[in-house]
């Protein structure tokens, strides 16, 4: 069954659609790379997944739960990394990280597991008690996927999550997320970087004004091919 | 979960640096005032009892004469404090705590209309009921205006949408939070109040501070809760504070206002000159319907039948008729007085019903009343202890003509009492009616004070099953 499904989804803003009908299936240990221009309808999709915006039409489904009618429950499966992830300046990156999982129903997991993950996510261990008003927006990125780990999410919704950081905090990035694929999470990340799209990813889709106007999977595909079709896609 | 929750808000406020500043402010404003009402209370209490006793020396000590001419050298009597008059002083300010009794006439607080006065007047005196109602409010706003909207700002609420907590949970976690920080301000002032109601030593009414604690936890519970909607509705922080801000000048300074402006409208006072103006023109004439001569013929007659001289004037002595028409008379003079100070006193309770009512548009006028009613300051309590005042004149004033009636005998006016008679009148006793009479007298508040709580309550609850996670 897939983990993240969206069937004839809708999204219309007044006389604006932001998105037309979208279907979309994502099968665990799946990376699905949604490119496009700003004002395609990624955010929108994504964020009709999490359930922080109502669909106008069609169906968000997690795990086969309907986010509509079971939005609370569907929660428990997904982890939501953003393009800057925001935390509680005046808490340290620990306290953050343990506020958050916690929140997320794992309070199992004691002091000394959230810092190993906090280490897994690439982070370094003497900066976890620093408060998180001095944190890069790479090592804020870091805890997103550090919360995405502890929380043991089964599905992940990445809105841009490499913009604007450097190229080897961006390797690093795309490292954790092969990782993580390779666990059976499934993942629906919108971005505009096709050198990783096409090597973290197992599918891309190309979105232009609110329609999924291409769908390949990356392994038939050379980095020359997506920027040419990409680009095609582009053109009006 | 919600502890998770109650714990990170706190640790965040706590983390605060201006936060920790204003709440230091907070804090050494409660004791600041505290200070000043238990040295204002302490110095009214000494003082009052030097000024009992030189009272009772100089009654006592008046020398010998007539004990009629006695009742009109009079006695002053003081109002025992509220022992919680150093947390809220309520009216005492304005009525005073002393009042002088002598025969034929009624003394009046001193100025009555000033019970009303606006809520600005108050900032003059800084009692602590003045911080804990005014400036406390502006701190939970401090405290709160950004729980969501600040989250929605920093877009850590998507965060905390993302792990599926219950926005029931979130809202009491964050409430707990405040609360919480709130309770690190008011934790040393209610230690301090607790050592200065001690220190006062006797007549503390404790089962009247314990009632009051409730009272202002259930205020405080509304400002939070009306915090919360402002901050879940509004769309910036910014916006939020401004709303809240407005809602507590509207509150607590305008409303309070109208309030003491629209009472004499409801109820007006007559002026000082046209009350003694009507009760000099009655006690001429008489009530209306029930001229003087009727009335003091019948008071008369009711003393000689009661006394078994019934229909034996001719066979009495002079100064035994004399004395009972003296009194006769104070009695006929008494139910002047009750009448017009009665409807001038049920005026103004009408004027504090008034402002009773207006609490249901400002929860800080509920509190007003309440708190005030249960420390003993407010109109009510000082209407009992001038009704005991006047029913210790009366009975004086009663004693002392009967003795001139049945010992002047030959003598007549020329008849004197002594130091005797004086000792002999009883010491005038005032006990503060209970915490139950307190609360019905405040009813109207405390309805209202429960109505916000749960409305305010609900409505934030609505708020937050609704609240918007983006845009």
């Amino acid at each position: 069954m897939a983990m993240l499904e969206a069937v004839g989804l809708r999204k219309a803003y007044g006389d604006f659609v932001a998105l037309h009908g979208l279907d979309l299936a994502i099968e665990p240990g799946e990376v699905f790379c949604l490119l496009g221009a700003n004002g395609a309808g990624k955010t929108t999709t994504i964020q009709l997944f999490l359930g922080f915006i109502e669909p106008t039409a069609g169906a968000v489904r997690i795990n086969g739960l309907d986010v509509a009618t079971h939005g609370l429950e569907t929660k428990k499966h997904i982890a939501y990394i953003p393009e800057n992830v925001m935390l509680y300046p005046n808490l340290t990156g620990i306290e953050n990280l343990a506020f958050f999982t916690r929140l997320a129903g794992r309070g199992d997991l004691d002091d000394a597991a959230l810092r190993a993950t906090l280490v897994e996510a690439g982070l370094q261990p003497e900066a976890a008690d620093r408060p998180v008003g001095g944190y890069s927006k790479g090592m804020r990125q870091k805890v997103g996927v550090a919360m995405a780990i502890a929380k043991g999410a089964t599905a992940l919704l990445l809105d841009e999550p490499t913009s604007g950081l450097d190229p080897k905090g961006s390797n690093e990035f795309s490292n954790l997320l092969v990782r993580l694929r390779e666990r059976g999470v499934a993942i629906l990340m919108a971005t505009h970087d096709l050198f990783r799209s096409k090597e973290v990813g197992t599918r891309v889709g190309i979105m232009k004004h609110g329609r999924l106007v291409a769908c390949m999977a990356t392994n038939d595909l050379s980095h020359v091919d997506l920027e040419r079709i990409y680009l095609e896609h582009m053109h009006d | 979960m919600i502890g998770i929750i109650a714990r990170k808000e706190l640790r965040e406020l706590v983390r605060d640096g201006r936060l920790r500043l204003v709440a230091a402010l907070v804090v050494l404003l409660l004791l600041a005032s505290m200070a000043f009402g238990w040295r204002q209370a302490a110095a009214v209490a000494a003082e009052r009892e030097a000024a009992q006793r030189t009272a009772d020396a100089l009654w006592v000590d008046q020398g010998d004469k007539n004990p009629h001419v006695a009742a009109h050298y009079g006695k002053h009597v003081f109002k025992p404090s509220g022992a919680l008059a150093f947390l809220d002083p309520g009216v005492d300010p304005y009525l005073g705590v002393t009042l002088e009794l002598a025969a034929h006439q009624r003394t009046l607080p001193r100025d009555a209309a000033a019970g009303d006065a606006s809520s600005l007047a108050r900032f003059g005196t800084l009692s602590a009921a003045t911080v804990l109602q005014l400036f406390v409010p502006l701190l939970i706003i401090a405290l709160g205006f950004g729980a969501w909207s600040g989250e929605r700002e920093r877009g850590t609420l998507r965060q905390l949408a993302a792990t599926g907590v219950r926005p029931r949970q979130l809202l009491l976690g964050k409430a707990i939070g405040v609360s919480g920080a709130l309770a690190l301000v008011l934790l040393p002032a209610a230690a301090a109040a607790g050592g200065v109601a001690l220190a006062l030593g006797e007549g503390v009414a404790w089962s009247r501070l314990a009632a009051l604690l409730p009272g202002y936890l259930a205020y405080y519970a509304v400002i939070v809760a009306v915090t919360f909607v402002a901050s879940a509705r509004a769309r910036s922080s910014r916006a939020a504070l401004v709303a809240l801000v407005g809602f507590w000048s509207v509150t607590c300074l305008v409303l309070p206002r109208l309030a003491s402006d629209a009472a004499p409208r409801v109820a007006p006072l007559p002026s000082p000159d046209a009350f003694a103006a009507a009760v000099k023109r009655d006690l001429e004439t008489g009530l209306p319907g029930a001229p003087r001569e009727d009335r003091v013929e019948a008071h008369l007659g009711t003393l000689l039948e009661r006394e078994g001289f019934e229909g034996a004037e001719n066979l009495m002595p002079d100064a035994l008729l004399q004395g009972f028409e003296l009194q006769a008379e104070a009695a006929f003079e008494d139910e002047v007085f009750d009448h017009h100070v009665e409807a001038l006193l049920d005026a103004i309770a009408r004027q504090e019903r008034v402002s009773q009512w207006a609490a249901a548009l400002s929860p800080y006028l509920a509190i007003r009343a309440l708190s005030s009613g249960l420390a003993g300051t407010d109109f009510a309590h000082h209407r009992a202890f001038q009704t005991d005042a006047e029913r210790y004149r009366q009975a004086l004033v009663r004693a002392l003509n009967e003795d001139f009636a049945r010992n002047a005998g030959d003598e007549g006016w020329r008849y004197r009492a002594g130091r005797d008679l004086w000792a002999r009148a009883p010491a005038f006793e005032h006990a503060p009616p209970g915490l139950g009479w307190a609360l019905r007298h405040n009813a109207v508040a405390l309805t209202l004070l429960l109505a916000w709580l749960l409305l305010a309550w609900a409505a934030a609850g609505f708020t937050a099953q609704r609240v918007k996670v983006v845009g």
